[in-house]
């Protein structure tokens, strides 16, 4: 068989088991298996390479933010800063839609899972939103678009494979991903208060109460400022600032703002424990799976029918991969799918000269639409879940939200320059800069 | 003393009460990892912050990691937790229903078998290999791939057996994302 015919056989194999409900990990294996006995590698090298895949320490970072999320989320400290968005937002029109957006921002800014943020979210605002009368299925379509800011404002679990797996910058990604996910959340506002229901109008809140829910929300506002703070200052790693966060829950929020908490910590523990493993496990078997495609030279096929319509040129060979990850991202999950796509990935910067950090969060924000998307929209599953409202319905009321998403996709691919604009500031690095031999200041690509 | 109890309540018609000392043993054993390493990677800082660098602490870190994913993995896989593309099963019965569930669980245990054989070829081989400084044999840390495999097989022969047995049906079939790890 050629190279080409046992690259569609593994993936044919592989949507073929994954849509028969074999779990995604397994279902990877199963093609990388399958080729294995096609070509000259071992299947033996195969599961061994399944241990090096994640055997990784920027992958540590993924199970940090996870870990700070489940604390948050079950220690209940997320409501302070629920409070301080009513306090911000409440009196606008659509009062409770606007807190949605406002707090995922805030959310996104401590934990890089959008299911953390679901979670919250369902159990807090959308309950005060039934009661308000808004529509569930709205209230579901705008909790999961809202979730999908954890995945573009930093941290991002998205972004640390993209950066562990790809070779670029995880601190350029983080920095990066805040313009897209400002404009996902402005977008977010925009449309609630133009296009959401009114709900009930309250008043604006006082000074003093501004001034008391700001105070409140405080400590756990902290967390962002740590994380980023210490990556950007070079004090930390991300794998760093994720575990410094962490200690910072355990040791500070929780003893001082949910005290009740503390006997119950082994069990975050437990829980995160699995937690974290289950994406991981994916990991490695989409190593696993990218490995043997780069083997088969899928990059090399893929870029050559690529470079049949888009040449050269950089914008449009981003636009084929944005349109391909559009429907990547219906079908499968983000992790997985940048793992075995980023030899593709690597060989198409290299053939149109794009900058590897906007190649990454171009196709992060291209991913995080896929949470809302049918079938595989992992973030509208779960709001609609929570929220109690039948799929179809929310993702009939999240279907004129995604033009928020198309906006968002298309600034980050058409404005470099203001995208890159944080990275370039803070780690010049990052974008491909490099010091200038005289000693002032850097000298950076176009 | 009675020791708090993980193990998840759905599926029961697919589950051996005799394993629920495992999973239970496992679930503590991810807390235990994620646990360890938060541990290691905090000493590790706090240690070179001090200029007392201990090198060690990093090979702790990744050996946590690792055992830790793929308990994480086995233990998924009794409690159904594993990320599915779809779940198509769960709106069908009677024996086309067994019939799918059990060819999915037969990849399941193909894939499982092949990471149980050559995760031990790998183990073998790894005995001569060492992770510097300190010399731990890479061993140490492969050894989770073939152990991962062999609870992996012993935890889809339970559902297939118990599915042959009962059905696959169960009451969270109607309860899409039933309770995600919870």
């Amino acid at each position: 068989m050629s190279h080409g015919q046992i690259i569609l056989l593994m993936t044919a194999l592989f949507l073929g088991f994954g849509y028969m409900g074999v779990p995604v990990a397994f279902a990877l294996m199963a093609g990388v298996l399958v080729a294995c006995a096609l070509t000259p590698i071992s299947m033996q090298s195969m599961i061994g390479q399944m241990f090096h895949g994640i055997d990784s320490e920027i992958l540590l970072a993924v199970p940090f933010f996870l870990l700070v999320g489940e604390l948050m989320t079950s220690a209940d400290v997320t409501n302070r800063m629920i409070r301080l968005a009513q306090a911000m937002v409440g009196h606008l029109r659509g009062g409770l839609a606007q807190v949605v957006t406002i707090f995922s921002m805030f959310f996104a800014g401590i934990s890089g899972s959008s299911t953390a943020d679901v979670a919250v979210l369902s159990r807090t605002v959308a309950v005060e939103m039934t009661r308000e009368g808004y529509d569930r299925a709205f209230t579901a379509a705008l909790i999961a678009c809202a979730s999908t800011m954890a995945n573009l404002i930093p941290p991002s679990i998205m972004a640390v494979v993209y950066g562990a797996t790809g070779n670029v910058s995880i601190g350029g990604l983080f920095l990066a991903g805040i313009v897209p996910g400002l404009v996902v959340g402005i977008g977010l506002m925009i449309y609630s208060h133009f296009f959401g229901p009114t709900g009930l109008l309250k008043p604006r809140a006082s000074l003093c109460e501004f001034y008391l829910s700001a105070r409140g929300a405080v400590l756990p506002l902290m967390i962002p400022v740590i994380i980023m703070g210490g990556i950007l200052t070079g004090w930390f790693t991300p794998t760093e600032a994720g575990m410094v966060a962490s200690v910072y829950i355990i040791l500070v929020l929780v003893p001082l703002l949910a005290r009740g908490h503390i006997p119950k910590l082994p069990r975050d523990f437990v829980y995160t424990g699995l937690l974290y493993a289950i994406p991981l496990a994916l990991v490695a078997a989409a190593s696993a799976f990218g490995w043997m495609l780069a083997y088969l030279r899928g990059p090399d096929i893929v870029a050559g029918w690529i470079e049949i319509f888009a040449g050269h040129e950089g914008r449009l060979i981003m636009l084929f991969l944005v349109l391909l990850f559009i429907v990547l991202g219906d079908f499968m999950d983000a992790v997985p799918a940048i793992i075995i796509f980023m030899p593709i990935i690597i060989k198409l910067n290299e053939l149109g000269d794009i900058n590897p950090l906007h190649m990454g969060v171009v196709l992060i924000t291209t991913l995080v639409f896929g949470l809302i998307t049918p079938p595989y929209g992992l973030s509208l599953l779960v709001a609609s879940k929570f929220v109690g409202v039948g799929f179809p319905k929310a993702m009939y009321a999240s279907l004129p939200i995604y033009v928020v998403f198309f906006v968002a996709i298309g600034f980050t691919v058409l404005f470099p320059d203001v995208v890159l604009y944080l990275p370039k500031f803070f780690l010049p690095e990052s974008v491909g800069c490099f010091k200038s031999p005289t000693g002032a200041g850097y000298i950076c690509p176009h | 003393m009675n020791l708090p109890t993980f193990v998840v309540a759905r599926h029961r018609h697919l589950k051996w009460p005799a394993l629920d000392p495992l999973e239970n043993t496992l679930m503590i054993l991810c807390g235990v990892s994620i646990a360890g390493f938060t541990t290691s990677v905090f000493v590790d800082v706090l240690t070179r912050t001090l200029d007392f660098p201990i090198l060690w602490l990093q090979l702790a870190t990744t050996g946590f990691f690792g055992w830790g994913v793929f308990t994480g993995m086995a233990v998924a896989t009794r409690r159904m937790d594993h990320l599915n593309l779809v779940e198509i099963t769960k709106h069908m019965s009677g024996p086309r229903r067994t019939a799918i569930e059990i060819i999915n669980r037969l990849v399941i245990l193909v894939v499982a078998i092949s990471m149980l054989v050559f995760g031990i070829q790998n183990f073998i081989n790894d005995l001569g290999s060492y992770r510097a400084p300190s010399l731990i044999p890479l061993a140490t840390y492969t050894a989770c791939v073939p152990i991962a495999g062999a609870l992996i097989v012993l935890f889809c022969l339970e559902q297939i057996i118990n599915g042959w047995r009962h059905g696959f049906e169960g009451p969270e079939d109607s309860d899409d994302f039933a309770g995600i790890i919870k």
